[in-house]
């Protein structure tokens, strides 16, 4: 992922106008059924696309911008924090409905520490233990959340 | 006198024992938060909101608000002991107050921060019950017209002055307000971009947007870079200040308090603007300037009075107009529409109970901030000695958790993982988050009034430049967005938004 063979482009702005565009692209896709409408009597269609309009135009801005700019790099993209994060979050998404609280709770903790680097086993899956009796207790009990606390 | 009466009104309503709790609970949390670096009050008002919702609207917004004041009084207290800002706004506390710890003036600088914070809240609590009543009154004049210039001047102003490049700042708060009109369409009932998702039809829930894009995503940002471990070598001994140290930071802490008390009601202020400006004030005002960052105790008492006026004053324009001034009001908006209540104009004379309960409560609030911080300012020291590798799993399932708690769908647990990968990818680009989430709360509000002007006018925009109070207010905007091209005024903000 790192982006540093040429010396040009600033590339954080080149990125943020590509993404730019892409969203309001994707807005168009979406929208283009949606009837527009007049200005008195607008369609559901006009606002989306009114502001997509816009975005576009920052886009451009932007991407242009940043091609024609100096240099300008993007911290490398370190992939344990985000894979680690992101899977934890993810688990705990499937788990919460088909499992329970209790098992979605230990595992996304085990799994968010994997992002970090200091973790240490033994101490992870006592913090687990402890943070998920926590948060059967707050949420469940205290809160009055409304899911299973136990698989079975 | 109408102010009277509002305030003892509030201050039944915010004496109440479950207010206390409530509030309490808010400041206690608020402190905590502002003492760990990890996490903002934004991802723990946003946490804490679906839980809210079976509570009274009074007692939700105090302890939500408690939260928000709670955080920059935790914010100095590390800020003075270790040298880390537990918040942005407590940056400036950082310069002289560590100074004075090293020193061996730890105490005095902790209690003179607190004072100076306690003297801030007190007025500040006068100067919103005292500018809310003008203001409502003007307020209610509003008619779509002038609500949609009004929305559009605050969402212009919170991007000009809130740091960060301004063109990209108003990128995103269109990006806001475009995945603002996702959901069902309130004129036709037609669905727009909810691709066949039913959970969008009631449009995105800015919660799960921006516990991913503040608290995950800075999760991420965090474990990218090493851990610093604190020390706390300052040993407390006394925590009273002497005379002449109460003599030196009256002056300063007064002034501290008008600087943020005129700065926290402009959009985009809130609590990071005040404090830097107060310490420059106190600066250039000192005799001899070179005892800044040396240990001046004027240097800790101005920027912190600051700092606390402006976090309260932020609250004016959202509880009189329904406009937010950042990130975190707008989640108050999200808040009270939780509760059913439509933000605006009205709720003041709606809700009265509601409204100067919320503002006493800052007051009662701020007392129990005094208590709980000073004695007990061992206690939340000692929690910085919680590693982030434990802390940080921790907040990423109370993230989880609190998602899920929304609507029980875990839907919108994934959009919040989505969230949290465009809010790293806006990390890396160096972009700031907060504009999204003041256009995506404040997104369906502007196209309502837009739409509901454009009818009355029959198509023709030029409404907003005939009717008199729309027409000041966008020129305002032009103003701004004009000054904002000029060099001279470009190179001062930077300075003034330069840590």
């Amino acid at each position: 992922m790192r982006i540093v063979t040429r010396r040009r482009f600033d590339w954080p702005d080149l990125l943020f106008g590509f993404f730019l565009i892409a969203v309001a692209a994707g807005t168009f896709a979406a929208t283009w059924r949606l009837s527009g409408g007049t200005a008195a009597d607008m369609g559901p269609g006009y606002m989306p696309r009114a502001i997509a309009l816009v975005l576009l135009a920052f886009g451009a801005f932007f991407a242009a911008r940043g091609f024609r700019r100096a240099y300008a790099g993007i911290e490398r993209v370190q992939l344990r924090p985000i894979l680690g994060v992101g899977v934890s979050v993810g688990v705990f998404a499937l788990l919460i409905e088909s499992a329970s609280l209790a098992a979605a709770s230990f595992a996304s903790i085990v799994i968010a520490a994997v992002a970090s680097r200091e973790s240490r086993f033994f101490e992870v899956i006592l913090f687990g233990l402890f943070i998920t009796a926590g948060a059967v207790l707050l949420f469940v009990k205290a809160l009055a959340l409304p899911v299973a606390i136990w698989p079975w | 006198m109408e102010l009277f009466d509002n305030l003892l009104l509030g201050l039944s309503t915010a004496l109440q024992l479950n207010n206390l709790i409530y509030c309490l609970i808010g400041v206690v949390i608020g402190t905590a938060i502002g003492v760990l670096p990890g996490i903002g009050p934004i991802p723990t008002v946003a946490l804490l909101l679906p839980f809210t919702f079976g509570l009274e609207p009074a007692s939700a917004l105090i302890m939500l608000a408690g939260i928000f004041y709670g955080a920059q009084y935790g914010g100095s207290t590390t800020a003075i002991l270790v040298n880390v800002p537990g918040e942005t706004s407590s940056v400036v506390t950082c310069l002289d107050g560590h100074e004075m710890a090293k020193q061996g003036r730890a105490g005095p600088a902790l209690a003179i921060a607190a004072i100076s914070s306690f003297f801030a809240g007190t007025v500040a609590t006068v100067v919103i019950a005292v500018l809310s009543l003008p203001l409502a009154a003007l307020a209610l004049k509003f008619a779509a017209v002038e609500y949609f210039s009004l929305l559009v001047l605050g969402l212009f102003a919170a991007v000009i002055l809130a740091h960060g490049s301004v063109a990209k700042s108003l990128a995103m708060v269109f990006l806001g307000l475009l995945i603002g009109t996702v959901g069902i369409d309130v004129n036709s009932g037609i669905a727009r971009m909810t691709f066949g998702v039913p959970a969008l039809a009631d449009g995105l829930d800015f919660v799960p947007v921006a516990m991913g894009m503040f608290g995950l995503a800075e999760i991420i940002a965090n474990l990218e870079r090493p851990e610093v471990r604190q020390v706390v070598s300052q040993k407390l001994r006394d925590l009273i200040p002497s005379r002449a140290d109460l003599k030196a930071a009256f002056p300063a802490m007064v002034r501290g308090t008008f600087i943020g008390s005129a700065l926290g009601v402009l959009p985009g202020g809130g609590a990071a603007l005040p404090p830097f400006t107060a310490y420059a004030l106190e600066k250039k005002m000192a005799k001899d300037p070179s005892r800044f960052g040396k240990g001046a105790i004027e240097g800790v008492a101005g920027p912190e009075a600051a700092n606390n006026a402006g976090a309260q004053t932020s609250f004016i324009p959202l509880l009189t107009l329904g406009i937010p001034a950042n990130a975190l009001m707008a989640l108050m908006i999200g808040a009270l529409m939780m509760q059913g209540i439509q933000p605006g104009p009205q709720v003041m004379t709606e809700q009265p109970a509601l409204v100067w309960g919320v503002i006493a409560s800052m007051w009662t609030g701020n007392l129990m901030l005094l208590i709980i911080n000073l004695p007990l300012v061992g206690l939340w020291v000692s929690m910085l000695k919680i590693p982030y590798r434990l802390l940080f799993p921790a907040i990423v399932l109370f993230c989880c958790i609190g998602t899920y708690g929304i609507s029980n769908s875990a839907f919108n647990v994934w959009l919040m993982l989505g969230c949290a990968v465009v809010g790293y990818f806006f990390i890396k680009v160096g972009v700031e988050p907060a504009p999204l989430l003041l256009g995506l709360v404040l997104g369906p509000q502007l196209e309502e009034n837009f739409r509901r002007a454009m009818q009355l006018s029959d198509g023709d925009p030029s409404v907003f430049l005939t009717r008199p109070i729309s027409a000041v207010l966008l020129g305002v905007v032009a103003v701004m967005l004009l000054a904002m091209l000029s060099p001279a005024v470009l190179k001062t903000r930077k300075e003034a938004l330069a840590e």
